[in-house]
Parts: structure tokens; sequence; C-alpha cells
């Protein structure tokens, strides 16, 4: 299991199109993903989850991945939030 | 007569088709064939997913791609793993399809509707709205065809989803009328989109009206009418007449230039008071923006903003802008505008007193954090300073000094600025306008505030209505006082505007036109408005009409004679 923590940049926080992008791009790795946010664990594959986790601009969260192809989720996950997933 | 919520303009007059809720009940059963149950449930998923697409499509092709985003959000939202999936996880344990789809949304639906934030707690109607249409579907319930009403429609409902909202053919429907949402809802944002008058939020109304009453729906002022007498209509077949004339011809002067008849052209800004007003400048086709009052970044806050924050705020103006000039009011605090935490003594005459520069100047430490500020947004467009209460020569020739010594020390720390930045001067005391001919030697740039202009030449509070009779930027001196600063900075060859609510006056343009105003900024509504004035009038027919009204004596006369010659 490998793990990161980084800074939520967008403006608009983790809402439905930030969510979407950020599901969309971790879904295809066999890894699982999670959000570690404010002591809860959220699935990083879920819109609805991540919306759920309530995450807004300037929040720090660790994004955690478990799995055969857990180093390039991570990598890739940390690079989508980092550029503002997106917006 | 019934009161809503003004959620899209225009009058509507017409035959109500009114859409029942469905009775969406069912009984909870247990299930033991699963697999069946599971293919009735994804069956209906199938149908729900293909029938969203379609009305995606359909709004995108209708009214455009960002409203059809709401209904592209639905179809994300069921293909989450957490919906379906936990929907599918319920029924392989016995549960009945719509038991698991209730149970999945309303876990959900509560979980959102709870959140601080708006748009966030819109996401749990989008969810009730996906819950709604999957029981239909698994219930079998048929919905009223909203694309096969007969044309002259009235919609009412208790709320319009906008699954409904994606089947109203325009030409069809000709108003809309709900119990629920306001002016940020979709249905509003729809309807406003499609152009269809609207109010929303009348308490009741789909017990009080019946399959084809005949009603009116006036959406610029929220009024609801159901079975009026003839009197009514004919009143409002005539303001429905008015008002699809004028929108028609200001959709002429959408994206065209701001010139008189003659072809002069001046520029045409927009007042905002928040960085997101900025986006709705832009929307209503302003050119840039003559006024950007600064105050609501320190009424927001328990405490001073700070450099940071304010350069944020107007860096976020100055990109939503994207080059266009943005002239940034300094703080104009004092008179009628207090902040708490500055602990302003109370004034006897506060409108006579500490109060715009004369407070800045006197707190420079404060004031430089907002020149900072200013400046630092300056390197990412075209801004300007703008100092508010000019009263005398000194104050402006200290602000510019102030500027100067920020620009020293932001070079010295190696922060970008425009170096060309431009320091103007609000004209709105009757001194400004007695030395304006002075202060356009110091100035970069005139804007006339004609509300203070007025209550400060005519020695009015506008707030006392025993003397609101005078105040009026009609009365003779208030409009000499306009004329002498526009001919003082013409004469100087500096730029005029003007910032006041006369700006966009049908009756004000064509003086200000004869008085060789350069810049008129005016609330976003009214951009095209005044676009259209502006574009009725020759520079030789406003100068015969101002010579014509500064020859009279009284406010009535002036008022009378400027509405005969209206255009």
């Amino acid at each position: 299991m490998v793990s990161q923590k980084v800074t939520v940049t967008n403006e608009q926080g983790m809402h439905m199109r930030p969510a979407t992008v950020f599901s969309a791009a971790v879904t295809p790795f066999d890894a699982e993903v999670k959000i570690l946010f404010n002591g809860n664990a959220y699935d990083g594959k879920s819109v609805m989850m991540l919306m759920a986790a309530c995450i807004k601009c300037g929040a720090e969260i660790e994004i955690q991945c478990d799995g055969a192809d857990e180093e390039a989720a991570l990598a890739k996950a940390v690079e989508l939030v980092e550029s503002g997933l997106g917006d | 007569m019934y009161k809503g919520i003004e959620a899209s303009r225009g009058i509507g007059i017409g035959s109500i088709c009114l859409i029942v809720d469905h009775d969406l009940t069912f009984e909870t059963k247990h299930i033991d064939d699963t697999d069946a149950e599971k293919t009735r449930f994804n069956s209906a998923i199938d149908k729900f997913k293909a029938e969203t697409a379609e009305m995606a499509e359909n709004i995108r092709k209708n009214i455009g791609p960002k409203e059809a985003e709401i209904m592209e959000g639905h179809l994300a939202m069921i293909a989450d793993p957490t919906m379906a999936g936990e929907m599918t996880k319920m029924i392989e344990a016995g549960q009945c399809a719509e038991a698991a789809v209730t149970a999945v949304c309303d876990m959900f639906i509560g979980m959102f509707s709870k959140m601080e934030d708006d748009m966030m707690r819109q996401r749990a109607s989008d969810i009730s709205d996906i819950k709604i249409s999957l029981l239909k579907i698994l219930l079998g319930v048929e919905d009223v065809d909203i694309s096969k009403v007969a044309p002259g429609t009235i919609l009412v409902a208790h709320d319009l989803t906008p699954s409904m909202t994606s089947q109203i053919v325009k030409d069809n429907v000709v108003g809309i009328i709900t119990e629920v949402g306001g002016k940020t809802s979709h249905s509003a944002i729809l309807a406003r989109a499609l152009e269809i008058p609207a109010v929303l939020s009348v308490p009741g109304i789909t017990e009080i009206v019946h399959d084809k009453d005949t009603a009116i729906v006036d959406g610029t002022e929220g009024d609801v009418y159901i079975n009026p007498d003839g009197e009514v209509v004919s009143k409002y077949v005539i303001k429905r007449e008015e008002f699809i004339r004028a929108q028609a011809e200001l959709k002429n002067f959408v994206g065209k230039e701001s010139v008189t008849a003659d072809g002069k052209p001046v520029e045409l800004f927009c007042n905002i008071g928040t960085p997101k007003d900025a986006k709705k400048a832009i929307e209503c086709d302003g050119e840039g923006i003559g006024l950007f009052r600064s105050e609501f970044l320190f009424m927001d806050k328990p405490h001073l903003p700070t450099e940071d924050e304010q350069f944020a705020a107007y860096k976020e103006a100055v990109d939503i802008m994207g080059g266009k000039t943005v002239i940034i009011r300094t703080l104009d605090i004092g008179g009628d505008k207090d902040i708490p935490y500055l602990e302003l003594e109370k004034e006897e005459n506060p409108f006579l007193g500490y109060r715009a520069v004369r407070y800045c100047l006197a707190n420079r430490d404060m004031y430089k954090i907002q020149l900072r500020g200013i400046l630092r947004a300056s390197a990412f467009g075209k801004v300007k300073i703008m100092v508010p209460l000019v009263t005398c020569v000194e104050e402006v020739r200290e602000v510019k000094a102030l500027v100067e010594e920020c620009k020293k020390e932001l070079s010295a720390e190696g922060i970008a600025f425009d170096d060309a930045i431009e320091v103007g001067c609000m004209v709105e005391t009757a001194a400004a306008s007695l030395i304006a001919d002075l202060l356009a030697q110091e100035a970069d740039f005139f804007s006339i505030g004609t509300n203070d202009l007025t209550q400060y030449t005519m020695s009015v509070d506008r707030g006392n209505a025993k003397v609101a009779y005078l105040y009026s930027a009609f009365q003779p001196a208030v409009l000499r006082s306009i004329k002498n600063i526009i001919a003082a900075g013409n004469a100087a060859g500096i730029p005029v505007g003007m910032c006041g609510e006369a700006a966009a006056d049908p009756l004000m343009i064509p003086l200000l036109i004869s008085f060789g105003l350069d810049e008129y900024s005016v609330n976003p509504v009214l951009v095209l408005t005044a676009r259209c004035i502006i574009s009725k009038w020759t520079k030789e027919e406003a100068d015969a009409l101002a010579e014509k009204v500064l020859s009279l004596s009284t406010e009535a006369e002036i008022v009378a004679a400027l509405k005969e010659a209206a255009k």
C-alpha cells in the first residue's frame, strides 16, 4: 500500500465535475483508491462518495492506493489533484 | 392574484396543463427469485440511462451544452458504483428493486441536503429526480407527455424537474408556474434559457387550478392570475406586446459597438460589487467595468482584508474581464456605509464627515494595503484606480504619491504591476465640480457619480422622504454641474465617465451625448438598453435638445421636455 498527502487547489473543491474527473481517471486501475479526509475513508472511484466527503478548496487529503498497480494509480491521482482536477 | 418568485422574465397568457404528481407508493416485499429481480432492476436502469441520455441530447440541441450538464450529471451519478452497485447488493439480499432504489437514494438525499454548500444541496434534488424517474419506470407509471401539449399551454406543477423541462417545446409552452424552487433552481435556469416566463414558489397553486383554466404568468413581476376577467387580460395582452417588442429590439444590440446615430463610439461599462458580478457584466455584453466597488471585501469579514485577499478578488474580476478595462474604486466607507470593526465614531453629519478618501488618507497603512493589492492585479489586465469623494487637488496628489510609494516597494520586492496604471477621481461633490479644470490637470480620468453629486449639489438627503422631491439629476443645478465636469475633462484631454444611475437613464442619455461623455457605466442588465438609446441620437439632435433644456428654469419643465423628445 502506498499513500501521499496533497492539497486540493481547485476553487470549487470536490464538486460534481472535479469528482467525475477524478473517479473516471482512477477507475481503470486495479488498485483500490481511498481518500482519507476528516478522519473518514472515501472510495475514490465513487463520484457520490467523493462529493459526500465535502472536500473544499485548500483542504489537505491523503490518497491511499492498494493493489498491483498502486504506484501508477497514486501517481495519476496526485497529479490530477495538483493540476486542479480539470477546472 | 397570486404571488411567487419571478424566475424568468416576460408575460405568458394561456391555458393550464396541470402536471399531477403520481402516486409512487409501492409494497415492500421479500424477493425469493433475486436473479429475476436483478434483471428487472437492470432493465429499468438501462431504460433510465437511455431516456436520460436522450434528454441530455435534446437539451444540448435546443438549449445549450451547459444546461445539458444537469442530465449528464444524472448519468454519472447512476453509473457510480455506490448507486446502482449498492442497490444491486440490497436486491441480492432479498429486497425488491423499488425498496432498494428508495433506500440508497434517500441515504444520499439525507447526506447532501444537510451540507452547508448550496451547490451540494442541489445534488439532493438531482438524486430525488433520479429516484422518481427510476420508481416511475419500475412501477410502469406514464408521465404526461409534455412534448405533446397544445400551443398556448401554461405548465403548472409542484416542481418542474429537469427531465420535464427537457421535453418542453418552446413554441407550445407560454408560461410555467410551480410551488417550489427559486431563481437559481434548475427549472428557473432552464426557463430563462428557453425564454419562457416563469413564476416559481407559488404556495398551493396545484390545489387551486384545474386543467384548461386560463392563466396569466408575469415572470417579470412574479404575479400569477387564474381565470382573470377581460380587463386584466387585455391589460396583459398589451404588456406582453410591449415586452416582446422591447426584447426583440434589444437583441439587435448584442455584440454591437456602442455608437451614436452619427457614428461616434462611446464606451459602455458596468458597475459591479463583487468579482462574481464581472461574469454578469460579460454575459450582459458590458465592454468593461467602470465601477468596481471594493467595499464588499471590507464588509464580508470581521477584520480588515489582507493584501493577498484583496489581490485575489481584484485579479478574479480582471481575469474574468479578459483584458477589458476594470476601474476599481478604493474604499468608500463612512456616510451611510459603516464597517463595525473600524469603530468609526458616530457623527452629527456623516455625509460631510470622515469618509472615503478622507478616511483612507488618514489611515495610510491600511490604504497602502489596498493600493498594493490593486497594483498587483494590474499586472494581469487593464486596471485603473479611482478615488472617491475628492474635494481638492491635494487629495489626488497625495493618493498618487502613495501609489508611487507602493510601486517602489513592489519593484524592490520583485513583484509585477502595471507601471502606467491610471489614477482618476470620482467627481461627485460640488467642490470637485467647480474645480474640475484644476482636478483634470492631476487626474488621469474622471468618473461622475450622479447619486452623490445630486445629493451634495442639491443639499438634500435622499433618504428623507420630506425632501426627496428635490433629489433629481434633472435639476438645472445638477445638469450644469455635469456639463461643466465633462467640458473640463474634454478640454484637458482626459476621458470622462459616469457611473451613477443617470448613465442608463433614457432621458439623460441625449444630454450626455451632447456634453461629450466618453464612458457610460451602468448596471449589467441595462447595457443593451443604454446601447439602444445611445444609437438613436446624433450629436446634432442631442445638442439641439440640450440647448433647449438648459434654457429651462425648473426640473419639471426639463423632464417634460426630455420626455417629449424621448426616442
